[in-house]
């Protein structure tokens, strides 16, 4: 337990030290703050752009917006939030098969998976506080301006979000186990990804993926309820327990 | 007993065999010196020990206990010093130590007085910045210290003196020869001088075995061969030594070397006062490890 705690410690301080910490967090309170600011600024967007637009004969009304334009935003950024999250922590083992120093703590006696569960519980940690403190930021500027309950199943789209967010951790964790190399982690993450969003294309088996977890928008509009994603939600959360089991059987057999 | 028994090992790497049977025993409390050209496989053996390299056939014990490749208990007894060690560059050396003994599950009363005993030893107590910045000496002896934290029973060092300066080599034999008293240490090396300061047993790993091993004195003993150097006043007096005689080795414009085996000294002798060849000197080479190491590997 010492062990594991001291293998922790060293992970946390790695990422404030490296600056990657900061880095994300600042990404995220961006997004955080973006979310409603764009929605916020759109009317006045519109009216500035209201000439050029009569002109080629689109009449601007009165746009009203609401807590409902934010969250949609939000919805389109998280992507671009995952998408760094994964890339800045892309090289979280293999930075470390590149320079050997696993060698030194591995020799010391320190058992192997307890390398991968330290890891696999930092990046997790990491993505909750990130991703929780963006939802935060956007919920805090949406009810100063407008009023949040105009969006259905939030809180459940919010959480469906994050659970699509723990899937693709999991699934970089067991590639960085497969891989020597951060950019083989990173297009086997974003393989499967994507070849789970073509598969959600199928009629057949769009409620069966994980990346139906990413459809928000449904869920806030009222067009969709909860209950239909929950194939989807016991899909990633098996397959996100089983990446983390198989990282761990494949993590022992490594050569380092 | 012996700290460290290695028998039958075999490890290839794709169609290149590195160890073919290797077999090593190494006694307690010794300072075993594990010798080798570059490739022959001493990193390769000593990765093995750790469990880091998958054997192909062959057992290791360590203190009594089997190595299992991917498992690491085993070496809880062994402090390893790589070849080139890795450590996290953002942290400083004495955090470094502090993480290493949290690994090993020392406890953090003990650890603190260690670690500047150790600090101390090896000379980086003081060195406050991270180890982003310290020089290739500077990581061996942290190198150093970290093998020697949990006090163990065997101290693997994988050519310890090999980036450092003829100062910081002495330091860092002084500290191992130190250790002998509560450790065993295994060492890899091609620096013969090293072996001869302060090694007690020797090993030569050659094509993927051990191809003399022992106590120092007994290797010598074994591979002892009276060399004798002789130089005359003429060159052409060379030639004719040459020409007569069996075994008759040219190192120099006018001097000669032989081997007792070849050609006896009563033989040179006479030869030398018949033909009344002016001799400048004569005299018996004492073999040191290099001569011993190339007469054991064939060269
Ligand atoms: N991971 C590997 N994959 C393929 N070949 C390897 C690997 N590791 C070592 N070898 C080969 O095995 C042989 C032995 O290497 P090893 O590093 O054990 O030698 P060494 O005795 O430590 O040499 P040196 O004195 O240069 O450190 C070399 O020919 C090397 O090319
Ligand atoms: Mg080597």
């Amino acid at each position: 337990m010492k062990a594991l705690f001291a293998f922790i410690r060293k992970e946390i301080t790695e990422q404030i030290r490296s600056g990657r910490l900061w880095l994300l967090l600042a990404v995220f309170v961006f997004f955080g703050i973006m979310n409603p600011a764009v929605a916020k600024l759109t009317p006045w967007l519109l009216e500035l752009l209201a000439d050029s637009l009569a002109e080629s004969g689109m009449t601007v009304t009165d746009v009203t917006v609401s807590a409902m334009d934010s969250w949609v935003q939000f919805f389109k950024n998280a992507p671009i939030c995952l998408i760094v999250f994964a890339v800045v922590q892309s090289g979280v083992f293999t930075r470390e098969y590149a320079s050997g120093t696993l060698v030194l703590s591995l020799t010391k006696g320190l058992a192997r998976y307890k390398v991968v569960v330290a890891k696999a519980a930092v990046l997790f940690a990491l993505w909750t506080a990130c991703y929780f403190m963006g939802f935060a930021i956007t919920y805090g500027y949406n009810a100063y301006f407008w009023d949040n309950s105009v969006a259905q199943s939030l809180a459940a789209s919010v959480f469906f979000w994050w659970v699509f967010g723990v899937w693709v951790i999991a699934l970089s964790v067991l590639f960085s186990t497969l891989f020597q190399t951060n950019t083989q982690v990173l297009v086997a993450t974003g393989g499967s990804a994507f070849a789970c969003y073509l598969l959600g294309l199928l009629p057949k088996v769009k409620r069966v993926v994980p990346t139906l977890l990413t459809d928000g928008n449904a869920l806030i509009y009222g067009t969709s309820d909860a209950q239909a994603y929950t194939v989807a939600l016991i899909v990633a959360a098996v397959t996100a327990v089983a990446c983390i089991f198989l990282s761990l059987l494949a993590f022992n057999k490594k050569q380092l | 007993m012996d700290m460290l028994c290695i028998s039958n090992l075999y490890k290839r790497f794709g169609d290149k065999e590195v160890l073919r049977g290797l077999q090593l025993h190494v006694p307690q409390n010794s300072i075993y010196g594990f010798v080798g050209k570059n490739g022959a496989g001493k990193t390769t053996a000593m990765k093995t020990v750790l469990g880091l390299l998958r054997a192909d056939a062959g057992e290791i014990t360590v203190n009594g206990e089997r190595v299992v490749y991917g498992q690491t208990e085993t070496n809880r007894y062994i402090g390893y010093l790589p070849d080139v060690p890795a450590f996290y560059p953002f942290m400083t050396a004495r955090e470094y130590l502090l993480f290493c003994g949290a690994l090993t599950g020392m406890l953090h009363a003990e650890l603190e007085g260690r670690i500047s005993e150790l600090l101390a030893l090896v000379g980086l107590d003081g060195e406050t910045h991270r180890i982003k910045g310290f020089s290739r000496g500077m990581k061996q002896r942290l190198g150093i210290a970290q093998a020697l934290l949990g006090k163990p029973k065997l101290l693997i060092c994988d050519e310890p003196t090999s980036a450092l300066d003829p100062v910081g080599r002495k330091e860092i034999l002084d500290i191992l020869l130190a250790a002998r008293e509560q450790t065993t240490v295994l060492l890899s090396t091609h620096i013969l001088s090293d072996v001869e300061r302060i090694c007690t047993d020797i090993a030569f790993l050659h094509e993927g075995v051990i191809a003399a091993s022992g106590s120092l004195a007994e290797i010598r003993t074994k591979y002892r061969r009276n060399l004798y150097r002789i130089e005359t006043e003429e060159a052409s007096q060379c030639e004719l030594l040459i020409s007569h005689l069996r075994g008759m080795q040219r190192v120099g414009e006018n001097q000669l070397s032989f081997c007792e085996e070849d050609c006896s000294l009563r033989e040179v002798l006479r030869f030398l006062s018949e033909e009344s060849i002016s001799v400048i000197r004569l005299e018996r080479e004492e073999p040191g490890l290099e001569a011993l190491f190339m007469e054991v590997i064939g060269k």
